[in-house]
């Protein structure tokens, strides 16, 4: 059986001891190991931003990180945006009022890429959302709606 | 994608006709052969390890050659497959008298898919030029230490 | 599409990477930002039998401005040279290029260094560190070694560096007063590899005429190239849109770029002298020079 090492991390506010394979992506840990499959995984190879997360703050593709790494790391998924069952983050809420998802495929990858936008940069012009998020491919929405929730999600945010 | 060049081997015609036909000394210069067996008249099979740094696979193919005339001009076509994707493709070459050797002039085209292609795509050409470079490189330097 | 099985370690110091890249050689490879290194292993387009993570060598990330020059640790994020200070102070370019890299989760865990060890052939960061002069250190168990840009790159994804050895430092000298630079790519999408890129330094002298030029292309050849030709044409000359036509032109023979779905090579060729252009001029501009 393959050498498994111990790692211990913060998973959405909440600690987390596990053992793992080296080899076993962050992605495939969190979705299959924790249970949290909000994250997806589409090209598992970095380009289309389906996977990504927060690891320290910072967004970040799951699927280009192996488990072994986080360990000592904070991690936030999707499912850490709402912290309250029955409740929306005013990005997910913005999401939901400005149709910026259709199948939700590429939606996960696309709320924490913008969550860390938003936290950067509160207040981003048209330019600044579309760069930000130009690392999110989607195949549904050609991309318009996409900013609209972002920058629905901005004016949101800034209101409260 | 299509790939042609030339080559120039400061040795005389018959002497490249015959190392560039003789599978043994195939074997020797084609990059990363690990083994090249004759399988039926002008037929080889090879198991090739090729790559780029850290970007490597193995390839299981078929050579054949055909339309041979000899010490002039001969085809060549081969297929092999392997973890990274598959190749195949059908070659031309051409060997001409030039002041001090032989001209080897070569076309061909190539299909390259699966993985290594979707991926590799953008360096697919250049890559292939390189190891074209390898082969011949190779070849004049056995045909160099043959003399 | 999962990786291969690997043997993972995580040396807590340089000197234990080094010794145990000392013992596996090439069937070892090292894992810094791992946004080139995990898609080719997730694709099993690479298999290496041990994976040496460097990411608890925190000593080898750093930006420090030394006299006349900056050091940059082969560790440091590509997010960092984004804002830090002594970068946009001292090496400009490579502030500039940075944002041009990718996507920001990429930039937040590729490292400079791991893009100069990888050394794609569109890569940026090797255009520019060749048009800056760099300088990379390389080091191996007992003992380390300075190899200069221009011999560093060797052909696609390889680079001077042998199996045992680990980048650790680049170093970029300061650049004389009155000298302009820009980076001028082209790309389909924003963040995709350079179909062509052009890096400029332009240093002119008090009577207005070009004393120093360095220009480096990527994306045209099996590694980042200087076009020297192109720069003899500007050496000495004063600016004006024919002379950087000419250099563009000039750059354009230099370049020796193969066909691909994005472009072909003749594409890339043409490409390749009206981004030289737009590239000078761009820097002759932060010079206050309109052609």
């Amino acid at each position: 059986m393959a050498k498994r090492f111990e790692v211990s991390l913060t998973v959405n506010g909440r600690p987390v001891q596990a053992e793992v394979e080296a080899r076993k992506l962050l992605a495939d840990f969190i979705r299959e190991d924790l249970g949290l499959t909000g994250t997806h995984l589409a090209c598992e190879h970095g380009v289309c931003g389906a996977c990504t997360i927060l690891l320290d703050g910072e967004a970040v593709r799951s699927c280009l990180l192996f488990a072994v790494q986080a360990d000592g790391a904070e991690l936030m998924t999707v499912e850490g945006l709402t912290p309250e069952p029955g409740t929306l983050h005013p990005l997910q809420q913005a999401f939901r009022e400005h149709h910026g998802l259709q199948c939700g495929f590429c939606t996960p990858g696309v709320l924490m890429t913008a969550y860390a936008l938003l936290r950067q940069n509160p207040n981003p012009t048209e330019e600044e959302i579309r760069a930000g998020i130009a690392g999110s491919l989607c195949r549904c929405t050609g991309y318009e709606s996409i900013i609209r929730s972002v920058r629905g999600a901005a004016d949101a945010l800034g209101r409260r | 994608m299509t790939l042609d060049g030339t080559y120039e081997f400061p040795a005389p015609r018959a002497k490249v006709w015959a190392a560039l036909l003789d599978p043994a000394v195939l074997g020797r210069t084609l990059p990363g052969c690990d083994k090249l067996e004759a399988i039926g008249p002008g037929e080889y099979r090879a198991i090739v390890k090729v790559g780029v740094a850290a970007v490597k696979g193995t390839f299981e193919g078929k050579v054949k050659l055909a339309d041979l005339e000899p010490p002039t001009r001969y085809r060549m076509s081969l297929e092999g497959s392997g973890g990274p994707g598959f190749v195949r493709g059908e070659a031309s070459l051409e060997l001409a008298d030039v002041p001090g050797g032989t001209r080897v002039s070569y076309r061909a085209d190539v299909q390259v898919g699966g993985l290594i292609a979707g991926v590799g795509q953008r360096m697919l050409g250049g890559v292939a030029r390189m190891m074209l470079e390898q082969f011949f490189t190779r070849i004049a330097t056995e045909i160099g230490a043959a003399a | 599409m999962k990786p291969a099985p690997f043997e993972y370690v995580r040396p807590r110091s340089l000197a234990e990477a080094l010794e145990v890249l000392r013992q596996h050689g090439d069937e070892a490879k090292c894992l810094a930002g791992g946004q080139s290194l995990v898609p080719l292993m997730n694709l099993r387009l690479s298999k290496p039998g041990v994976v040496v993570d460097l990411n608890a060598l925190k000593d080898l990330a750093y930006v420090r401005a030394e006299d006349g020059s900056v050091s940059i640790g082969a560790l440091t994020r590509q997010r960092v040279l984004e804002t830090s200070p002594v970068i946009r102070q001292r090496a400009p370019l490579l502030a500039e290029v940075t944002p041009l890299i990718g996507h920001p989760p990429i930039r937040a865990r590729g490292t400079f260094g791991g893009s100069l060890a990888h050394a794609d052939p569109a890569a940026e960061y090797p255009a520019v560190v060749l048009a800056l002069e760099g300088r990379m250190r390389a080091a191996r168990a007992g003992s380390e070694r300075e190899v200069p840009a221009e011999e560093f790159f060797v052909t696609y994804l390889t680079t001077a560096l042998e199996p045992v050895e680990i980048l650790t430092e680049v170093t970029v000298p300061v650049l004389p007063p009155h000298t302009g630079t820009a980076f001028v790519e082209l790309t389909r999408r924003h963040g995709d590899f350079a179909i062509v890129g052009v890096a400029a330094v332009v240093t002119l002298d008090e009577a207005g005429a070009i004393s120093r030029i360095r220009l480096a292309l990527c994306g045209v050849g099996p590694t980042p190239l200087r076009a020297r030709r192109a720069e003899a044409v500007l050496q000495g000359q004063r600016p004006s849109q024919a002379l950087v036509a000419e250099a563009g032109r000039v750059a354009m023979d230099e370049a020796d770029p193969a066909d691909d779905l994005h472009g072909s090579a003749e594409y890339r060729r043409e490409m390749t002298a009206v981004f030289a252009r737009r590239t000078l001029g761009r820097a002759l501009e932060r010079l206050g020079v309109r052609l």
